[in-house]
């Protein structure tokens, strides 16, 4: 029982990783391209299609996709109340690729909020 | 500029994308809760075990409602700052429990709810410190 809960809690952490990749792809592109938004339709269709046409992107989505897939054999074995509470850990590593790849500022209430969480994870864990 | 006033609208917006999310995630569930015992040990099986949840029409509500949920979530975050909607639409982490009870017949332990309540008040700290970036 307790190993089949790590099997499944490191599942879960492959998602949030899987997602966490995807969302830093497409901020690093959409930061690269010094867009400001605007509702002239030409400037915001040239924004998007410069967008998809970013091969890190289509990379991104690749991730995206196997988070999909990872995530369904999760909720094929898991309890969904469990595994959708478990699945907040990918606010740990938004935060930690924020720091590290996209040079942002994580500051001191954001990372208490990342301990209440990783603490919630654990109640979660072992109720 | 912080957008910040909530009005009734958008209030109502928020509302329907917690459900909406927690729509998506009962019917993930139905349709990979199908393949329970389908155990998978190497790579053919993880495509018949792909290819089963894939063919349930369950999935593709899923999927299909990732899409509206997407454009419902544009539509907020255009009138209001993400550090004002992501704490109101973090409720999809009591109802998701919830409907966990309700249509799937799962228990929920009280140390369960305990936990979900330090992620809700964590989601709540990470979201509430954009505040800092933006002044």
């Amino acid at each position: 029982m307790k190993a089949n809960l790590l099997f499944i809690l490191s599942l879960i952490a492959l998602t949030s990783i899987c997602d966490t990749v995807n969302q830093t792809f497409l901020k690093s592109t959409i930061n690269s391209l010094n867009f400001t938004f605007s509702w002239n339709l030409i400037k915001l269709f040239k924004f998007i299609f410069k967008i998809i046409l970013t091969p890190l992107v289509w990379v991104g989505a690749f991730f995206s996709l196997a988070s999909l897939c990872i995530w369904l054999f999760v909720l094929s074995r898991a309890d969904l109340s469990f595994a959708f509470s478990a699945d907040s850990m990918h606010y740990i590593f938004i935060a930690l690729s924020s720091q590290l790849i996209l040079k942002e500022k994580v500051g001191l209430q954001r990372w208490l909020g990342i301990l209440l969480i990783i603490g919630g994870i654990v109640f979660v864990s072992l109720g | 500029m912080l957008k910040k006033r909530v009005t009734l609208k958008i209030l109502f917006l928020l509302v329907a994308s917690d459900i909406l999310e927690t729509a998506i995630h009962f019917f993930f569930k139905k349709s990979a809760a199908t393949q329970a015992d389908f155990s998978v040990v190497d790579l053919p099986s993880v495509f018949f075990f792909l290819k089963a949840v894939f063919s349930s029409p369950f999935l593709w509500m899923g999927l299909a409602l990732v899409l509206i949920v997407f454009i419902v979530w544009s539509t907020i975050l255009s009138k209001i700052d993400l550090s004002v909607a992501v704490p109101i639409a973090s409720f999809s982490y009591i109802l998701v429990p919830l409907a966990s009870i309700f249509f799937l017949h799962e228990k929920v332990t009280f140390l369960r709810w305990l936990g979900i309540f330090f992620i809700l008040l964590g989601v709540v700290f990470v979201s509430l410190s954009t505040h800092e970036r933006q002044a």
